[in-house]
């Protein structure tokens, strides 16, 4: 955004909307609230203090929550950045949570040295794998990608179903879980004494690499190139768009496959088969919201994080049922999309003079 | 311009939390007790029964409850530690799927004591919770047995988990302890809220020639129900079977029976042992404690011959005295060393 003044309007609306889009729906929240015979003062101090209320809670639940959403926001931001419409996180991110668990359990007595970057090198190759389907239907057969990688999801979703309670079901067969996956194989705290795993600053660093990626090689320039207009990047001669088609479609699928398997070895340890709430389908907005700059997804990704963290939070102290909790974190969601929105007319208005 | 909003957000943020500075966060003198659902509580059986045994818990012993329905697993060491922290002392984790969490957590908070509903693996301060509902299960069989004509009974699971499928095993057992010669049908929908499948699983069961059908399918069940009740619409002879909690209120037009468990008393007389200190291993509880039962619906009184029920009877108290074994499916790990206190 250029900072060029002579303004010929103070832009003062976008961000007079901004601010009652917020107030609105904190007005609306709270309506709702009180008329379902629940405190709304209660309930936001509730969800405020279960994200942020201490360091501890912060670092071991808002991270930790957030790490899944970053990992798929990433994948998606990436993706979309290529004009590649993966919707599909969600299956890769399970495809890589079963490969993840399966090669941990299938090596019981490697060091971890071994084992930890063979989890998550299977569950990444997993993801990748799962999103190689819509990408050569795409580039081959020219099918639309947004159908295949979300009817993929539930391909997925069926697969996890049948492989816990088949093939992958625990020795002891009485549980539909996997195997515990051996210790060696659990990724270490990031900080001593939280929850909070090695998982987050995997998540930062492909963050950063990602942004270097887009933003200071001839790779990334032309993945934005074909991203911007994909016609326009073959027309002009330079660039091919398939083989950046492909590269945006296996990394997308990488990550959110690495998405499934850092869950495994940093929080649950086995594979179940409801493992994920939608981490692929939030992270469309965690992307959207962090304009699909890698960066300033860390950033979104722990706002949605403290918001789910939050939502536990509002359960437990302030006794509003799990159903509200999720209404609320929607209208919440959509606030943040209006404020953002008005954030960026303004700013398009100010780099206009 | 652009600071005017964090100002704007910040002072709305700033009334919100005044909103509420006039109450204390959390009162921390008065013991806590808690519970962790994996299903919402309006689901008229496993859920709700078990949120209902914490209010009694609150109202019966005067003590700090608290509630919250966790969605993925990825949860619950959070809710547990949550707890925990907050002065909780007694944490219900109400489904086998707690056990890890519970395990893992109480390990960090050696004072707090843990309770998970058909736990697999008991320690110091973690509790398995066992209820013996096979045994009612196997009653509503033997009463199944009696009502059936066509000699043809379902069962329609949700999940296939050890506590579910040992319902159905003695279901079965009870059927063919009456009528030798029954064909006794069972399907799993994978799920326990899926009430569409339940519904069609059902249906299936029905055109097979069952006429009378049990569930455990939890939130489902509505399903299940409406499918019995419509098939009845149609004019023919369908009964079904309430399960977990006492239904026979729910449907009361196609229920023969519920197999149920007493949740409010057994989660009562749990809290009450936790706070004399007695609780420690694993506790099961079955017809014998009373805290399952068959309760024949009263809305269709001598739909089960009398006969039957002086059978069913007899099998109770053979049951009691333990001169009838039930089969059941064990799923408490042996080879875990259970701490002996």
């Amino acid at each position: 955004m250029s900072t060029t003044t002579l303004r010929t309007r103070p832009p003062l609306t976008p961000a007079l909307t901004a601010a009652t889009a917020l107030l609105a729906t904190l007005a609306v929240a709270a309506a709702l609230l009180a008329l379902g015979g629940y405190s709304p003062g209660d309930a936001f101090a509730a969800l405020f203090r279960g994200a942020f209320g201490s360091w501890d809670r912060f670092v071991s639940f808002t991270l930790v929550r957030a790490t899944p959403l970053l990992l798929t926001g990433l994948a998606v931001a990436f993706a979309f950045r290529a004009r590649v419409w993966n919707i599909g996180a969600e299956g890769q991110l399970h495809a890589g949570a079963l490969a993840g668990v399966a090669v941990a359990v299938a090596l019981p007595g490697t060091p971890g040295l071994i084992l930890i970057p063979a989890t998550l090198l299977a569950a990444a190759a997993a993801g990748a794998l799962w999103a190689s389907v819509p990408a050569a239907m795409k580039t081959g057969m020219g099918v639309g990608e947004v159908i295949t990688t979300l009817l993929m999801n539930f391909v997925a979703l069926f697969m996890a179903q049948f492989l816990v309670q088949g093939p992958l079901r625990e020795s002891r067969g009485v549980f539909n879980q996997t195997d515990e996956i051996p210790a060696a194989a659990h990724l270490p705290d990031l900080i001593p004494g939280t929850r909070l795993h090695l998982g987050f600053l995997i998540g930062v660093l492909i963050a950063v690499a990602l942004w270097l990626y887009l933003t200071r090689t001839p790779g990334g320039f032309r993945l934005r190139a074909v991203g911007a207009s994909p016609r326009a990047a073959e027309v002009s001669g330079r660039f091919r768009a398939k083989p950046v088609v492909w590269l945006a479609f296996l990394t997308s699928g990488a990550i959110a496959g690495l998405a499934g398997g850092v869950q495994i070895a940093g929080i649950t340890h086995r594979m179940y088969e409801n493992l994920s709430p939608g981490w692929g389908y939030t992270a469309i907005a965690v992307a959207l919201l962090a304009r699909l700059n890698p960066l300033a997804l860390v950033v979104t990704a722990i706002v949605f994080g403290a918001l789910s963290a939050g939502g536990g939070a509002m359960q437990r102290d302030a006794g509003v049922p799990e159903v509200w909790v999720r209404g609320i974190e929607a209208l919440v969601i959509l606030a943040v999309l209006t404020v953002d929105r008005s954030w960026q007319a303004l700013a398009d208005r100010g780099s206009r003079g | 311009m652009r600071h005017h909003l964090p100002a704007t957000t910040t002072l709305a943020l700033a009334a919100i939390l005044a909103c509420s500075t006039d109450r204390e966060a959390t009162d921390t003198t008065t013991p806590g007790v808690a519970l962790l659902t994996p299903g919402p509580v309006s689901d008229a059986g496993w859920n709700a029964g078990a949120y209902e045994g914490l209010q009694r818990i609150g109202d019966s012993l005067g003590l700090r409850i608290s509630h919250q329905q966790t969605l993925t697993p990825a949860e619950f060491d959070e809710a547990f530690i949550s707890y925990a922290d907050d002065g909780y002392g007694l944490i219900f984790g109400h489904g086998f799927e707690y056990q890890d969490a519970a395990s893992r957590v109480a390990a960090e908070y050696p004072e707090v004591t843990f309770v998970v509903s058909g736990g697999s693996r008991p320690s110091a301060n973690v509790v398995a919770l066992i209820f013996q509902l096979n045994e009612a299960s196997y009653l509503a069989g033997m009463a199944a047995g009696a009502v059936t004509q066509s000699g043809v009974v379902g069962m329609v699971g949700g999940v296939e988990i050890p506590t579910a499928k040992g319902t159905f095993v003695a279901f079965e057992a009870g059927v063919k302890a009456v009528r030798e010669d029954a064909t006794v049908l069972e399907t799993f929908i994978g799920s326990w809220d899926n009430v569409s499948a339940a519904k069609e699983a059902a249906a299936a069961q029905l055109r097979e020639g069952a006429d009378v059908l049990i569930h455990n399918v939890d939130a489902a069940s509505f399903g299940f129900f409406q499918s019995v009740r419509e098939a009845r619409e149609r004019g023919r002879v369908a009964w079904a079977f309430g399960m977990n909690r006492d239904q026979n209120d729910v449907a009361p037009d196609v229920i023969v029976g519920s197999a149920a468990i007493d949740y409010t008393g057994m989660f009562l007389r749990t809290a009450q042992a936790w706070r004399d200190g007695t609780l420690g291993e694993p506790v099961y509880s079955g017809l014998a404690t009373g805290t399952v039962e068959f309760l024949p619906n009263p809305a269709r009184e001598g739909l089960i011959p009398a006969d039957a029920l002086e059978r069913i009877d007899r099998a109770r108290q053979a049951i009691i005295a333990g001169t009838l074994e039930v089969p059941s499916i064990d799923f408490i790990e042996k080879e875990d060393p259970v701490s002996s206190q």
